[in-house]
């Protein structure tokens, strides 16, 4: 998966803040602080003008290594249909623009499109190339559909 | 598939009441209701439609799990417990295979341990362990078949008897348990004696 596009939404104060372009290629990295900022991931061809995963936060202050560690982190997957698959929330995550992960010691918290499944925990690696979530501690999951398990 | 070649026994009775047996069968089948007769004929397979009745969220506590979007799958690992309203489930991992769109979580495989406490609607208690135990729901012609097979030296113990089967299918749909070769202990006998194969 790559980043293909970004855009970002600073608000009064924010700045420097930008990380587009292609996993293969060097990234632009984020120099200053940023606050209310999204980056959109899109579908590989021929699909490319699709949105796959929606970034956002609420501030991200660049952190040595190229990380940013970013507040009130929410990401949003999309299916090709322009349907919600999951959002994943976190008041606060490092993360690190150039493999895509995403992690925490903090809480988080992670719903379905359909608003069926609801999980959280404490602790948590994200994996944007692959889309998997890692929750290392209480995890707490609701699913609001028959037939769950025996 | 050697199941298929066993003589069905269909036995129509509680966990708590009477027991009938014919020879020579060793894959049982045992109603999780009550029944008034042991000469009761086979009981016939009720369709069971999609259950449209809405009911509380099932809960799954764990203290890590995965989660592949990709794949739709969830896998929990270490301290699994699923409470519901009817059920009680703890197993030490369970990999969940999430709708992607449906209505209906279609196959969950549970291992290591894993025990299960359910109430049924005569409030008869049972509690099975197992090495596995896995979920399986599948609608076929608008009629629903809904298993949980347990492998791993099953056991269902209730309030009078436990019995032993390899493999053990609990039949949520119908509402029954298929025993292959089963073996009883009765409790009404307070006594410690040798198990005894029920056929």
């Amino acid at each position: 998966m790559k980043f293909h596009a970004a855009t970002f939404c600073p608000a009064v104060g924010a700045a420097i803040f930008l990380f587009a372009g292609t996993s293969d290629r060097a990234q632009s990295l984020p120099v200053g602080h940023a606050t209310d900022f999204t980056s959109n991931q899109y579908f590989e061809p021929p699909n490319e003008r699709l949105v796959k995963m929606k970034l956002s936060g609420a501030e991200a202050l660049p952190l040595p290594g190229g990380l940013l560690d970013i507040r009130q982190l929410r990401v949003e997957t999309f299916t090709l249909d322009g349907q919600t698959q999951v959002v994943v929330r976190a008041p606060q995550c490092n993360y690190s623009p150039f493999d895509g992960v995403a992690n925490s010691a903090g809480h988080m918290e992670l719903q379905s499109g359909d608003g069926k499944i609801h999980v959280q925990g404490e602790g948590f690696l994200w994996r944007q190339t692959s889309s998997s979530l890692t929750i290392s501690n209480h995890v707490h999951t609701l699913i609001d559909m028959p037939g769950v398990m025996m | 598939m050697r199941i298929m070649k066993k003589t069905i026994l269909f036995l129509a009775l509680g966990f708590g009441g009477l027991l009938a047996a014919q020879t020579n069968a060793q894959l049982t089948r045992l109603d999780l209701q009550p029944t008034l007769s042991t000469n009761a004929p086979p009981a016939k397979a009720k369709a069971k439609v999609a259950d449209a009745k809405p009911k509380p969220p099932t809960e799954i506590d764990s203290d890590s799990a995965d989660f592949d979007l990709n794949a739709h799958l969830a896998t929990y690992r270490n301290h699994v417990v699923v409470t519901d309203p009817k059920v009680r489930m703890t197993c030490e991992w369970m990999l969940v295979t999430l709708p992607s769109g449906g209505e209906h979580l279609s196959h969950v495989v549970a291992t290591t341990n894993v025990v299960v406490d359910f109430t049924n609607e005569q409030g008869e208690k049972y509690h099975v362990t197992a090495a596995k135990a896995v979920y399986d729901y599948k609608v076929v012609n608008t009629v629903t078949n809904e298993t949980v097979t347990f492998t791993g030296n099953p056991v269902v113990d209730t309030t009078n008897s436990t019995i032993y089967s390899e493999p053990m299918v609990w039949d949520r749909g119908r509402n029954h348990f298929l025993f292959t070769e089963p073996i009883m202990k009765s409790k009404d006998t307070g006594t410690n004696g040798p198990a005894q194969k029920l056929f």
